[in-house]
């Protein structure tokens, strides 16, 4: 008796610590926000109840869907540049040999860079006159094309897709190779006996035993380009004129800038729901595809 | 694959054609691999040059290296200052994971509770919340306890959301250390807390050190907190003096290419130290989540 008190007790002083701070800065909020969802309040002063009047007005918000498509673009831009470049190397790269590992490092480096450096030079890199793309573009003759990537509405989410394409492709790429190498031997000697070399193994060997993980990897693609910020932040603040405007900015801007925090607590809380949405639609439309 | 060619006794022009094969390959792959570098490598090469020689050449090798652009950029800049921050709150923070982490990896590995099933599942939400929409209701939290400005509020809710991945990585390698050992030290008279220190923590440095590793890298590039915790410029961490000063210094390329260069190289060191763990810890990270 006396030992399970003791054991009582040490549950709940290790425990308790952990469990505290994480739901205290983690939990708490997302309820926090989704009722001063209900407040039009400048963050300081009283706050005053107004219903769900903050809610409908970022449902009816033009910008809030504009941001929640440059968001999808994201989402869309990761999923069709990472997933398949990170594949087509991972069949490239099966080996581990120094030239491979080295590739490896390369394409898994930008991973340990500060996002706020990567949106930093990226936009060097985009920049009008002196940035390397409009550099090398008026050095092959195409003058024509040259443009300020990061302000011209027609092109610049796509533009500030690629510095996040850039940043990811890494752990997509090793958890290819891993399963690359994880194929049973036998299945490929039976193949090989079977006569499948070349693009043959590929199709018919390789790439039906990666299904699996190519889902979990999409999967993984959509919630993590879905937390996109920093980058897009950094390179445009979400401009010009709210052209490259992401969720996350449009709440940001109107909780930091213009103190509306009733209002950018709303915009927080439809983060949560529409991030939650589309992961559960994703994992719903990979399942459905067994 | 292709010595499984050559295996079954291919002909002259077969060789040729995996010859040609390899050294597209190889072509491929390196182009591929320079272009993911060149940023950086432009990055720290141009962060020598002067303002002059960045503006006549800006993607030439540097004639000259000059040190003067980090001299401006620790000085001027107060990057000095902004590097001490982000080591105090980097550190506090790691050491703060690590520890709260193993020990509830510890309880959540060796003993069988009501709560557990519950636990395991609540720790695992915190991986599926975007950072960022937790940024207003933690704004006005902290206000209301008077945080924020300090360095507890990034220490805190730093340490806060890396404990699901640091409770993960530790419950996963705990698991597989054997029993007996316990047992063993429970004859010799140790108690729970006796074996947590004298045990498990010592035989978890591996995975402890994956999750250290982890959570040093994602402190010392944070962003968002620091942004909109952090007003006091004297408590200003490297990510957030960059991005404010980017502003201010926007045309003396020359000073923000030096400070830049300055934030990523510890983050690029522990890269070239403990490249493996990085990369099986991230993947770890990122399939639970």
């Amino acid at each position: 008796m006396q030992s399970r008190l003791k054991l009582r007790g040490l549950l709940v002083m290790t425990l308790l610590p952990a469990l505290l701070l994480y739901s205290f800065f983690v939990i708490i909020p997302i309820f926090r926000s989704s009722y001063y969802g209900f407040f039009e309040w400048s963050g300081m002063g009283d706050a005053t109840f107004i219903g769900f009047q903050n809610y409908i007005e970022v449902v009816q918000s033009p910008i809030f869907w504009r941001a929640f498509k440059n968001n999808l673009i994201i989402v869309g831009a990761s999923v069709l540049g990472q997933v398949p470049i990170a594949l087509g190397l991972a069949l490239l790269l099966r080996k581990s040999n120094m030239f491979q590992r080295f590739v490896r490092s390369a394409v898994f480096l930008p991973m340990v860079i500060s996002t706020v450096v990567v949106g930093l030079i990226w936009g060097y890199i985009f920049d009008l006159e002196l940035g390397v793309i409009n550099t090398v573009l008026r050095n092959i003759g195409l003058e024509s094309w040259t443009r300020a990537w990061l302000a011209d509405p027609d092109v610049n989410m796509y533009a500030v897709s690629i510095p996040i394409i850039w940043n990811y492709i890494g752990p997509y790429l090793i958890i290819f190779i891993a399963t690359i190498q994880n194929i049973p031997g036998e299945i490929e000697e039976a193949a090989l006996l079977d006569g499948a070399i070349g693009w043959k193994k590929l199709i018919y060997i390789i790439l039906p035993n990666m299904w699996g993980t190519i889902k979990v990897v999409i999967i993984l693609c959509i919630s993590g380009s879905l937390k996109a910020f920093d980058q897009v932040f950094v390179m445009t603040g979400g401009g010009p004129a709210q052209s490259t405007e992401i969720l996350a900015t449009y709440m940001y801007n109107n909780t930091f800038l213009v103190y509306r925090y009733g209002f950018g607590s709303a915009i927080s809380t439809m983060i949560i729901i529409l991030s939650l949405i589309l992961i559960a639609i994703s994992q719903i439309l990979m399942k459905r595809k067994d | 694959m292709n010595s499984e060619m050559n295996k079954k006794g291919a002909s002259v022009g077969f060789l040729v054609k995996v010859g040609i094969f390899k050294t597209l390959r190889v072509v491929f792959l390196s182009t591929f691999s320079l272009l993911m570098i060149y940023p950086l490598y432009w990055l720290i090469t141009s962060s020598f040059k002067t303002n002059e020689e960045f503006f006549t050449q800006p993607y030439a090798f540097p004639t000259s290296f000059t040190f003067e652009n980090f001299q401006r950029a620790w000085d001027v800049a107060n990057l000095g200052q902004a590097m001490v921050n982000s080591a105090i709150v980097t550190v506090t923070a790691t050491i703060l994971t690590v520890f709260l982490g193993a020990l509830t990896a510890y309880v959540l590995s060796r003993f069988t509770f009501k709560l557990k099933g519950f636990l395991v599942v609540f720790f695992l939400l915190g991986m599926l919340i975007p950072v960022h929409s937790t940024l207003v209701p933690l704004f006005t939290m902290m206000n209301e306890i008077g945080l924020l400005d300090s360095y507890w509020a990034l220490i805190l809710p730093y340490t806060a959301f890396e404990l699901p991945i640091a409770i993960f990585l530790t419950v996963a390698y705990m698991s597989s250390i054997p029993k007996e050992l316990e047992e063993a030290a429970v004859i010799d008279g140790s108690g729970y807390w006796g074996i947590f220190f004298k045990i498990m923590l010592p035989l978890s440095v591996p995975a402890l050190s994956t999750v250290s590793i982890l959570a040093f890298l994602r402190f010392w590039n944070e962003f968002v907190f620091a942004l909109v915790f952090i007003n006091d410029s004297a408590l200003k961490t490297l990510p957030l003096s960059l991005a404010i000063f980017s502003d201010g210094f926007s045309t003396d390329y020359a000073l923000t290419m030096a400070a830049m260069t300055i934030a990523v190289i510890p983050t690029i060191i522990m890269y070239l130290l403990f490249q493996e763990q990085i990369m099986k810890g991230m993947i770890a990270g990122s399939v639970k989540g």
